[in-house]
């Protein structure tokens, strides 16, 4: 194929692009169709969060840390919480754990539900990205039940949390679980093991794991690289040591180790895990107690840095924060897992073709909001 | 070969099963399963029961509510917007005169001159609601919300219908209350 070498064409996908997931550009350098190289244009959707905190108070930097990764805003704000929470010094009261991690826990069902049918879109499969969304719709009445917003929710709070569970809410989330189960095994059915969607990215844009380890990418496209590193599990963070789940890892079954398919295979098989975690915790939860007890009247931690990291969907959140003694925080610094991701597609999208490229895109499962902040 | 056609053989047999799925689906349309007609139709808003003073209301985020004759002008939710959308202006007034009182029997000392809330830059965050000491501002569907109808769409045709201002009070009435026409206003 060399012989037959064109001239390179740079090619603008972007930044309103319905497969560049938000308003990112991916200026790709092409030799007819494929691609020599990819530089993301990012951004687009800057929106100063971390000088911007640095003017509003603790509780207030909650709802610009919700619309960061708006998909999964829950995990956000669980890792801001838990990293304010390790800076004040508070210990929170046991139902207040527990209620986190059921709903941290269906954030990253509901997250892991429109990465994959988004990436499903992205290769052409429409029918499976209006049942993911269907079902998401479920989970997304729940926590409208439960705190009245249905994507940015201000529902953690420094503390505790804003409202305690309704009633009723416990018997409709094992309602919805056991519902969502089978559903699973449905996606299995149209999509995963679909002959056309193992041939658009099986052995597609492997990432091999020293790559993602040079990069730092984290969460489950790390995991579909074979590195079983989950912080819930490797770092403990909060009571997710007393659940029994798995860490499911990429293991080239339809490909090699580290294709776009064991990316999508290994947010599958964390749904499942997230289903035995909710139920797990639904059974341990203790079913009275207040919800607003440890919640501080005024927050102003004491002089120091903290740096804080949780596993939200998309991978390891962290949070550095300097505090000096006043209620509003000195430097808060955000590391966000998308960002990271979106820095590795340049490496392992070299030689693809274009549509590979969205599907490789597609399978890092990046949002936007994250990235830029 | 061998290869090949096994192959086809795969695409047949997941593509089938792919139609089987949507196949199934086509039998099992019930209500709920396909598109809402919105305008005829809604989604119905979750009841919710909270627990607490044995009062069943809703939580939902739409648009903020001042009960203004409630309000004692003590800025707290002002000062917890994070993007500060509530615009508060006040005067004191002389010692002696009686403004009323609140509906929680607190006596009111200022007269809120201006109370504007521009929900177009409102981010729902719910984070002024909690610091009211009178619970006079409030999200629809919050504990207040008995006392008024719940709508939950609130869309204008026009912006500027949604800056809301809740001061009653008229410029005549602050200069015989003040007892001077020129004004200590305070504020955000």
């Amino acid at each position: 194929m060399g012989v037959n070498k064109t001239e390179e064409m740079v090619l603008n996908i972007g930044p309103q692009h319905p497969s560049t997931h938000g308003v990112l550009r991916l200026k790709v350098q092409t030799d007819g169709e494929i691609v020599t190289s990819v530089t993301p244009v990012i951004g687009y959707l800057h929106r100063c969060f971390e000088k911007h905190c640095e003017n509003i108070t603790y509780q207030q930097v909650i709802p610009f840390v919700d619309r960061c990764d708006y998909i999964a805003s829950m995990n956000n704000d669980f890792g801001y919480v838990l990293a304010v929470e390790k800076l004040l010094g508070i210990e929170v009261p046991e139902k207040v754990e527990y209620i986190r991690v059921i709903m941290a826990e269906m954030n990253r069902i509901a997250s892991h539900l429109l990465a994959l049918g988004t990436f499903g879109l992205d290769v052409g499969a429409f029918t499976p990205f209006l049942y993911m969304f269907r079902d998401r719709e479920r989970i997304l009445d729940l926590f409208e039940l439960t705190c009245g917003a249905r994507l940015l929710y201000n529902y953690m709070w420094v503390g505790g949390l804003s409202h305690d569970i309704p009633v009723g809410f416990v018997e409709k989330t094992y309602e919805f679980l056991d519902y969502f189960e089978p559903q699973i095994d449905e996606y299995n059915n149209i999509l995963t093991f679909n002959k056309i969607f193992i041939e658009r990215t099986a052995d597609v844009g492997i990432l091999p794991v020293d790559v993602a380890i040079n990069f730092g990418v984290t969460g489950p496209n790390l995991r579909g690289s074979g590195l079983r590193w989950d912080l819930r599990k490797d770092e403990t963070y909060s009571i997710y040591d007393r659940f029994d789940f798995n860490v499911p890892v990429g293991q080239g079954i339809k490909g090699s180790v580290g294709d776009s398919w064991d990316r999508y295979w290994v947010r599958v098989e964390e749904m499942r895990e997230c289903v035995k975690i909710i139920r797990q915790a639904l059974d341990m939860m203790p079913r009275d107690g207040d919800v607003k007890a440890a919640v501080p009247k005024r927050i102003r931690p004491p002089q120091g840095a903290i740096y804080s990291r949780s596993e939200t969907p998309r991978g390891e959140l962290g949070f550095y924060i300097l505090s000096d003694g006043k209620p509003k925080p000195f430097r808060l610094k955000m590391r966000s897992p998308a960002f990271t991701a979106l820095s590795v597609l340049s490496e392992i999208s070299q030689g693809w073709m274009i549509s590979d490229v969205l599907a490789i895109l597609g399978s890092l499962d990046i949002v936007l909001g994250e990235i830029d902040r | 070969m061998k290869r090949y056609f096994y192959n086809i053989w795969e695409t047949i047999t997941t593509l089938m099963i792919g139609l089987g799925v949507t196949f199934g689906h086509l039998l099992r349309i019930r209500k709920g399963n396909v598109t809402l007609q919105y305008p005829e139709e809604r989604w119905p808003q979750p009841q919710r029961e909270i627990g607490f003073n044995l009062d069943r209301y809703n939580v939902i985020r739409s648009r903020l509510h001042v009960d203004i004759d409630d309000c004692i002008g003590c800025l707290q939710c002002s000062r917890a917007c994070p993007v500060d959308c509530i615009k508060i202006e006040f005067v004191k007034v002389d010692k002696g005169l009686d403004i009323g009182t609140t509906s929680n029997d607190t006596k009111k000392r200022l007269l809120v001159t201006r109370f504007d809330i521009d929900m177009t830059e409102c981010c729902f965050c719910n984070l002024c609601t909690y610091p009211c000491p009178e619970d006079c501002i409030y999200m629809t569907g919050g504990p207040n919300s008995r006392k008024h109808p719940i709508d939950y769409e609130y869309s204008t045709y026009d912006r500027s219908d949604l800056i809301f201002r809740f001061s009653n009070v008229d410029p005549d009435q602050v200069a015989r209350l003040t007892g001077q026409n020129e004004l200590k206003v305070g504020g955000k």
